[in-house]
C-alpha cells in the first residue's frame, strides 16, 4: 500500500482545507462570550417554571453577581429565554448549585432532576439545596450579601472552603438515585438567606422518592453525615459538663431479618477531643454524656424517618442479601417502617488538650 | 517478545474502546440482578472462540487467514469471506455512527454530526493506509499516552461506590432471550479477528494473547459493576451510557480540570480510532484479495467515502440500535463459525500431513 | 609544455590562485602545480626539498624516490585536477607523463577544535566537530579506540567534490543497514552534496518527511555512543556535525552525558524531557480547546478568571493563538539570525515589551502569554535541533484541530501525530524502536 508521498501530502492538505472550509462555520463561542451561571434556582408557579440564574460577571477586574430570571413551561425553555435576552450565551455547563423552592420540593422534583440528568449541560455532580423562602427574595439577598464575590454561594458548599459537617452534601445523581432506588433516600440541605452571612443553614429536607416529606435539624444532619461516612471533622458538641470536638467517626451496621422483621445493630465509633469542661467531670462521665446525647438524637431521628418511611441512611442496603429483589421494592413500607434499631455509641477520647482530666 | 507485545496491546486497546460505551447498558438492560453471570458467559464464549481461532491459526504458521485458502477456488472462499467482510464494514459503520453520536452528546453539542464522522473516518483511513506495522506501533504509542489517564479515571470512579449494591448475587438465565444481551457481544466479537490477519507481519505467541484477554476481564466487570454499585440497578437501567454518567459524577477537588469524563472518553476514542483503522485495514485486505488489480489506497478511499455516506444517511439512534441488532447474526458467524472452520481446516491439514509422512 | 599540463592549465588556468612552478627533483625537471590558497607553498617546498635530499643521500634511484614521495600516476588529467581542487600538490615530472600527488602543508583554513556552539554539555566531553572531515574522523577515533570501528570514505559530486565518510562499528551494526547506505551512495555518487536535503535525496528519503531522518550532533562523544549502540555515523566534509542514522524518537529525550549523573537523576531528567515534548505539543491546542469549545472542562474558578482575562479580546481564540505563536516563532528565528551582541535586545523587546504591552492592549489574554512561554520553554528541553523543530511544527496541527473539535480535536491530533511517527521507517528500522542494536524477530 504505497502512494507516492507527494500524493499523500496533497490528500492530507485537501482534506484539511475541506474540513476548514466546510466546518469553520458552526458556533463555537469563546469563553468570554458565554455566561457561566454558578447556581440556578427553580420554582414551580402553577404550570410554569420560574428559573433564576446567579451569574458571576467579570467587570473591570472584579466579579459581580448578576441575577436574572425567566418563566416558561420547562426549565430549558426558561434558560433559553434568558439566553436570548442576555448579551452573551448562557451556558449551564458550570452550574454547581441547584436551589429548589420548598413548595416545589414538596410537590416532587422528579421531572426537574430527570431533566438535569438528561441534559449533559449540568454536571450530575452539581449540588442540590432546598430554599426555605421565596426564591426571588433569596437570590436578591444573596446578591446583596455576596457583592463582589461571585462564587460565595458555591464556596459555601465547597468541601475545602466553607462546608461544615452539619450541611448535607447531596448531588444531582444522588437525588436521581434516591428517586429510583428501592432502598435509598436523600437528605438535602435546607437553606435560607442570612442577615449578615450569605446563607443560613436551617437543617435538611428529607426527600422520599423525590418528594420532600420531612425536615431535620442541623444536629441531625450531622448524624446523617456521620452515618454516611462523610467526615464529621471539627464539629463541636456541647453537653452539660463538657464541650468536645469530633475528630472522626466510623459506623458498623449489621442487619438481620427475624421473622420477616428487620433488625438493625449499629455501632457508632467516635473519636473526640475535649475542649472545655465545667467543674471536674471524670472521663467516664463525659463519655456517658456524649453517649446518651448521640443515642437519643439518633433514636429521635429514626423515629421521625420511620414515620415518613424515608430511608435516608440507606438501611435497606444492609438487607439486600436477605430480602429478595421483588420484595425489596417495598422496603420502605414493609420493612423500614417497623425496623428495630439498636444503637451503640462507642467514644474514644483521643486526647484532653494540655490539661489533664481526672 | 516485542512483537507479541504489540499484538497484545492492540488486542487490549481494541476491546477497551468497545467495552465502556454500549456494553454496560446492554448488560444492565438484559438482567435485573447478578450481572456477573451474563458477563461471565460472555467472557467464556470469548475465550473459547479466541482459543479455537488461535489453535486453528497455529496450524498455519506465518500464514494469514487469506493465504490459508489460497489453494481453494476463489468463488468458494468468497462464501466464507463475504460475511466477514460484511461484518467488518457494518461494524465500522456502527462504531463510527455511534461514537460520533456519543461525542456530540457528551462534549460537542454544537458541532454538526457529519464533521465528527468525517474526522473519525479520515484519521482512521489515514492510519490504515499506513499499513499494519504503523497501526500496531501507533497502538503502542497511544497506549503509553492514554492508558494512564484511563486507569486514573477508572480508579477514581470507585469514589461513590456502595458495595452492597452488588448483592443479590443469584441470577437466572432470563437474559438469554433479551436482544440487548446479544448486542452486548459487540464488545467481545470486535477485536479478535485481526489475529488472523497480522501473521506474516507480526508473529505473536498464543500465551501472550491469552494474557491480554485475561487482563481485560476486570474491565468487562468494572464497566458494568461501577454504575450498578454507584447508582443501583433501578437507576442505572435508566441511563443511556451508564459508565459515562458515573464518570461524570466523579468529584476531584485538586485537579485543575472539572470534568474528567472528557479525558476518559477521549482516551477511549483514541483507541476506537485505532480499532476503526484496523477494521478498515482488514476489510481492504479481503477486498484486495478478490480484486487484486486495484490499488489498495483507492479501495480504501472508496470504502471510506461509502461508509461516510452510509453513516450520514442513518437518521437516528434507534436505527443504529436496529443495525446493531441485525448485525448479531453476522456477529455470531464471526464469533463462532469462523474460528471453528479455521480449526477444522487446520486439523484436516495436519492429519493429511501426518498421513503423508507415514 | 606538454599536453597534460596544458589540459590542466586550460581547466584551472582561469583561477588567479593557480600556480605552476618549475623545480628540480634529482636530475629531473619537475613542474609543481597547485592552488596557493590551499597550499602553504614556502613550507611545502622546504619540506619537499628536505625529503628529497634525505632520500637522495640514501642512494635511492629516482623511480623509487618518486614512489616514496607520494602516489605516482601516469597520464590521468582528471585525477590531477581533482587532486588539485582537493588541495594537493601535483609534482609533474617532465617528459615522462608521470605525476606525483604530493601531500603538501595545507593553509590553516580550519578552525581549531572548540567547544560546541549549538549544543551545551553539562559535565561531559566537550570537544566538538569542525569543518574538516579528517579532523572529525580523528576525533571519533580518539573517542572510540577500537579496531572494529570502520570508516568508508566516498568522494561524491559532479560539479562540487565532497568527501563523505561512513563510520560504523563492525559486529554491532546491522550489516544490511550499512550495505544499503553503501550501495545508495555508490549509486548516486554523481549527486552534489552540500546540505542535508541533498544527502537525503541521495539516500532515497522522501523530501516530505517532517521528521528528519538524521539525528545530528556536534559532539564526538555523543556520536561515539551512538556508534556503540549500532547506529551509523555519516560525516560530510565542511559540515561541522555528525549525522546519525537512523534517527529514533527516543533520541529526542536522551543525551549520553545524562549517564554521568546518578541513575535516578538520569531517569528524572529524561522524564522531564518527555513532559516537555508533551507540553509543547498539547498546551497551545489545549488553550484553544478549553477557551473556545469545551470550557466545561475547566474548574469554575479557572474558567471565570480565563473569561475575565479574555474580556475585550476581539477575535476568536484560534486567531489569538496563531498570532502569538507566529510572533514567537519570529522572535526565535530573529534571535538566531542576529549577531550575538544584538540577540539579547530582541529577547528583551520580544519578551518584556511585547508580552506586557500585548496584554495591556487587550489583544490577547494574559493566560495565553503564560501558555506560550511554557510551550517555548518546554520545546527547548528537547535534544537535537532537528527534533525540536518537528515538534514546533506539529503543535499547529493540534491547534487547528482543537479550534474545530475542542478537546476531541486535540486527542485526534495526538492520534494522528502518533500514527505518523509510527509509520516512519529508515531502511526498515521503525522510528519508534528504542534501540536498533537489539534484533527483533
Amino acid at each position: 500500500m504505497k502512494l507516492s508521498n507527494k500524493n499523500v501530502i496533497y490528500l492530507i492538505c485537501s482534506l484539511l482545507t475541506m474540513v476548514l472550509i466546510l466546518s469553520g462555520c458552526w458556533d463555537n463561542k469563546d469563553i468570554n462570550h458565554r455566561l457561566l451561571p454558578v447556581s440556578i434556582g427553580v420554582k414551580k408557579v402553577d404550570d410554569q417554571y420560574l428559573v433564576i440564574l446567579n451569574i458571576p460577571v467579570p467587570i473591570d477586574g472584579s466579579m459581580e453577581t448578576k441575577i436574572v430570571s425567566a418563566k416558561a413551561e420547562t426549565v430549558s425553555k426558561a434558560v433559553d429565554t434568558i439566553s436570548r435576552n442576555m448579551e452573551s450565551d448562557v451556558d449551564l455547563l458550570h452550574v454547581k448549585l441547584i436551589f429548589i423552592e420548598k413548595e416545589t420540593a414538596e410537590d416532587g422534583i422528579n421531572d426537574i432532576i430527570a431533566g438535569f440528568m438528561r441534559s449533559r449541560d449540568v454536571s450530575p455532580k452539581a449540588l442540590v439545596a432546598i430554599c426555605d423562602e421565596d426564591l426571588q427574595e433569596f437570590f436578591n439577598n444573596i446578591k446583596i450579601n455576596a457583592e463582589k464575590k461571585g462564587l460565595s454561594t458555591y464556596n459555601y458548599f465547597e468541601k475545602n472552603a466553607g462546608w461544615n459537617p452539619d450541611i448535607a452534601l447531596t448531588r444531582v445523581w444522588e437525588v436521581f438515585r434516591g428517586i429510583h432506588s428501592y432502598t435509598h433516600d436523600v437528605a438535602i440541605p435546607l437553606i435560607r438567606s442570612g442577615k449578615d452571612t450569605t446563607m443560613d443553614q436551617i437543617g435538611s429536607a428529607i426527600l422520599k422518592r423525590g418528594k420532600m416529606v420531612e425536615q431535620i435539624s442541623s444536629n441531625e444532619t450531622l448524624l446523617y453525615n456521620v452515618f454516611k461516612g462523610e467526615s464529621g471533622n471539627g464539629k463541636m458538641e456541647v453537653m452539660e459538663h463538657a464541650t468536645v470536638m469530633l475528630l472522626g467517626s466510623k459506623t458498623d451496621n449489621i442487619g438481620r431479618l427475624v421473622n420477616n422483621d428487620a433488625h438493625m445493630e449499629s455501632l457508632i465509633k467516635m473519636r473526640v477531643v475535649i475542649l472545655e469542661t465545667k467543674g471536674e467531670p471524670s472521663l467516664n462521665l463525659i463519655k456517658e454524656e456524649i453517649n446518651t446525647l448521640i443515642s437519643e438524637r439518633y433514636n429521635k431521628l429514626f423515629t421521625k424517618l420511620q414515620e415518613n418511611e424515608a430511608d435516608v441512611f440507606g438501611m435497606g442496603q444492609f438487607f439486600r442479601n436477605q430480602i429478595p429483589r421483588d420484595e425489596l421494592k417495598n422496603w420502605r413500607s414493609d420493612y423500614f417502617k417497623n425496623m428495630k434499631i439498636n444503637i451503640n455509641v462507642k467514644i474514644d477520647i483521643q486526647n484532653e488538650g494540655y490539661l489533664k482530666t481526672t | 517478545m516485542v512483537r507479541s507485545l504489540h499484538v497484545m496491546i492492540m488486542y487490549v486497546l481494541c476491546h477497551l474502546g468497545l467495552i465502556f460505551f454500549m456494553f454496560p447498558a446492554d448488560i444492565i438492560a438484559s438482567t435485573e440482578q447478578g450481572h456477573w453471570f451474563p458477563i461471565l458467559i460472555g467472557i467464556i464464549v470469548h475465550f473459547v472462540c479466541l482459543l479455537t481461532y488461535m489453535k486453528g491459526l497455529s496450524f498455519f504458521p506465518t500464514k494469514d487467514i487469506l493465504s490459508i485458502f489460497s489453494k481453494s477456488k476463489k468463488g468458494v472462499t468468497f462464501l466464507f469471506f463475504a460475511p466477514i467482510l460484511l461484518y467488518l464494514i457494518m461494524a465500522i459503520i456502527i462504531t463510527v455512527r455511534a461514537y460520533a453520536e456519543i461525542v456530540t452528546l457528551v462534549f460537542l453539542s454544537h458541532t454538526p454530526l457529519w464533521t465528527i464522522i468525517l474526522l473519525l473516518l479520515s484519521v482512521s483511513a489515514y492510519i490504515s493506509y499506513k499499513g499494519i506495522e504503523a497501526i500496531l506501533r501507533a497502538a503502542f504509542l497511544l497506549f503509553i499516552l492514554f492508558f494512564p489517564i484511563l486507569l486514573f479515571v477508572l480508579i477514581m470512579s470507585f469514589q461513590n461506590v456502595d458495595w452492597r449494591y452488588a448483592i443479590p448475587f443469584d441470577t437466572d438465565l432470563g437474559f438469554i432471550s433479551k436482544p440487548a444481551y446479544f448486542e452486548s457481544y459487540f464488545a467481545f466479537a470486535g477485536g479478535f479477528l485481526f489475529l488472523g490477519f497480522v501473521q506474516p507481519f507480526f508473529s505473536y505467541e498464543r500465551k501472550n494473547v491469552i494474557l491480554s484477554a485475561i487482563f481485560l476481564i476486570p474491565f468487562f466487570l468494572f464497566s458494568v459493576y461501577i454504575p450498578i454499585l454507584t447508582l443501583g440497578q433501578a437507576s442505572a437501567s435508566k441511563a443511556f451510557l451508564p459508565f459515562v454518567l458515573i464518570v461524570d459524577s466523579i468529584n476531584i477537588d485538586w485537579l485543575m480540570f472539572d470534568r474528567v469524563t472528557m479525558f476518559f472518553l477521549l482516551s477511549l476514542i483514541a483507541f476506537i480510532i485505532l480499532y476503526l483503522s484496523l477494521s478498515l485495514w482488514k476489510a481492504i485486505r479481503i477486498i484486495n484479495y478478490y480484486i487484486p488489480k486495484s490499488r489498495p489506497s483507492y479501495l480504501l478511499f472508496g470504502l471510506s467515502v461509502a461508509i461516510f455516506f452510509v453513516c450520514f444517511w442513518i437518521p437516528d439512534w434507534k436505527d443504529v440500535e436496529n443495525i446493531l441488532f441485525m448485525n448479531s447474526f453476522l456477529r455470531s458467524y464471526v464469533l463462532i463459525v469462523v474460528p471453528l472452520f479455521i480449526y477444522y481446516i487446520g486439523r484436516r491439514l495436519k492429519r493429511k500431513d501426518t498421513n503423508e509422512t507415514i | 609544455m606538454e599536453q597534460m599540463v596544458l589540459d590542466i592549465k586550460k581547466a584551472l588556468g582561469g583561477n588567479d590562485d593557480f600556480f605552476i612552478k618549475r623545480d628540480y627533483l634529482l636530475e629531473n625537471e619537475v613542474l609543481l602545480l597547485g592552488l596557493n590558497t590551499l597550499i602553504d607553498i614556502t613550507k611545502t617546498k622546504t619540506i619537499f626539498q628536505k625529503q628529497s635530499e634525505g632520500l637522495i643521500s640514501q642512494g635511492k634511484t629516482s623511480e623509487t624516490i618518486f614512489i616514496l614521495m607520494g602516489e605516482l600516476f601516469e597520464d590521468d588529467t582528471k585525477k590531477a585536477i581533482t587532486s588539485i581542487l582537493e588541495g594537493k600538490l601535483i609534482i609533474y615530472i617532465e617528459n615522462t607523463k608521470k605525476f606525483i600527488i604530493y601531500e603538501p602543508v595545507p593553509k590553516g583554513l580550519n578552525r581549531s577544535i572548540e567547544v560546541p556552539s549549538n549544543e551545551s554539555v553539562i559535565q561531559g566531553p566537550s570537544n566538538s566537530f569542525t569543518e574538516d572531515i579528517d579532523t572529525n574522523i580523528g576525533l571519533l577515533r580518539k573517542q572510540l579506540t577500537s579496531n572494529k570501528l570502520l570508516v568508508h570514505s566516498f568522494t561524491t559530486g559532479k560539479n562540487q567534490k565532497t568527501k563523505i565518510s561512513l563510520l560504523f562499528i563492525n559486529g554491532v551494526v546491522d550489516k544490511e543497514l550499512v550495505e544499503n547506505i553503501n550501495s545508495l551512495i555508490e549509486k548516486n555518487k554523481s549527486m552534489d552534496i552540500s546540505n542535508l536535503q541533498s544527502l537525503s535525496k541521495m539516500l532515497g528519503f522522501s523530501s516530505w518527511d517532517t521528521i528528519s531522518k538524521f539525528n545530528t550532533t556536534e559532539l564526538p562523544f555523543h556520536a561515539s555512543q551512538f556508534l556503540k549502540t549500532g547506529r551509523v555515523v555519516i560525516l560530510v566534509d565542511q559540515l561541522p556535525f555528525a549525522l546519525i542514522l537512523p534517527n529514533l524518537l527516543w533520541d529526542m529525550f536522551i543525551v549520553e552525558s545524562d549517564r554521568n549523573f546518578p541513575f535516578p537523576i538520569m531517569i528524572t531528567i529524561r522524564c522531564l524531557r518527555v513532559i516537555g515534548a508533551l507540553i509543547a505539543l498539547i498546551s497551545p491546542g489545549m488553550y484553544v480547546a478549553l477557551v473556545a469549545v469545551n470550557p466545561e472542562a475547566l474548574q469554575i474558578e479557572l474558567a471565570l478568571s480565563v473569561a475575565q482575562s479574555r474580556e475585550g479580546v476581539p477575535y476568536p481564540a484560534l486567531v489569538e493563538v496563531i498570532i502569538m505563536l507566529v510572533v514567537l516563532e519570529l522572535i526565535l528565528e530573529a534571535s538566531i539570525r542576529l549577531p550575538k551582541s544584538v540577540g539579547p535586545t530582541i529577547t528583551m523587546v520580544g519578551g518584556i515589551i511585547l508580552g506586557q504591552a500585548v496584554v495591556e492592549a487587550k489583544l490577547v489574554s494574559n493566560l495565553l502569554i503564560i501558555i506560550l512561554a511554557a510551550t517555548t520553554i518546554a520545546n527547548s528541553t528537547l535534544v537535537g535541533a532537528q527534533s525540536s523543530l518537528s515538534i514546533r511544527l506539529f503543535k499547529y496541527i493540534n491547534v487547528i484541530l482543537s479550534s474545530l473539535f475542542g478537546v476531541l480535536g486535540l486527542v485526534v491530533g495526538l492520534v494522528f501525530i502518533s500514527s505518523y511517527l509510527a509509520s516512519l521507517t529508515t531502511f526498515g528500522k521503525s522510528y519508534l524502536y528504542l534501540n536498533i542494536g537489539r534484533k527483533e524477530q
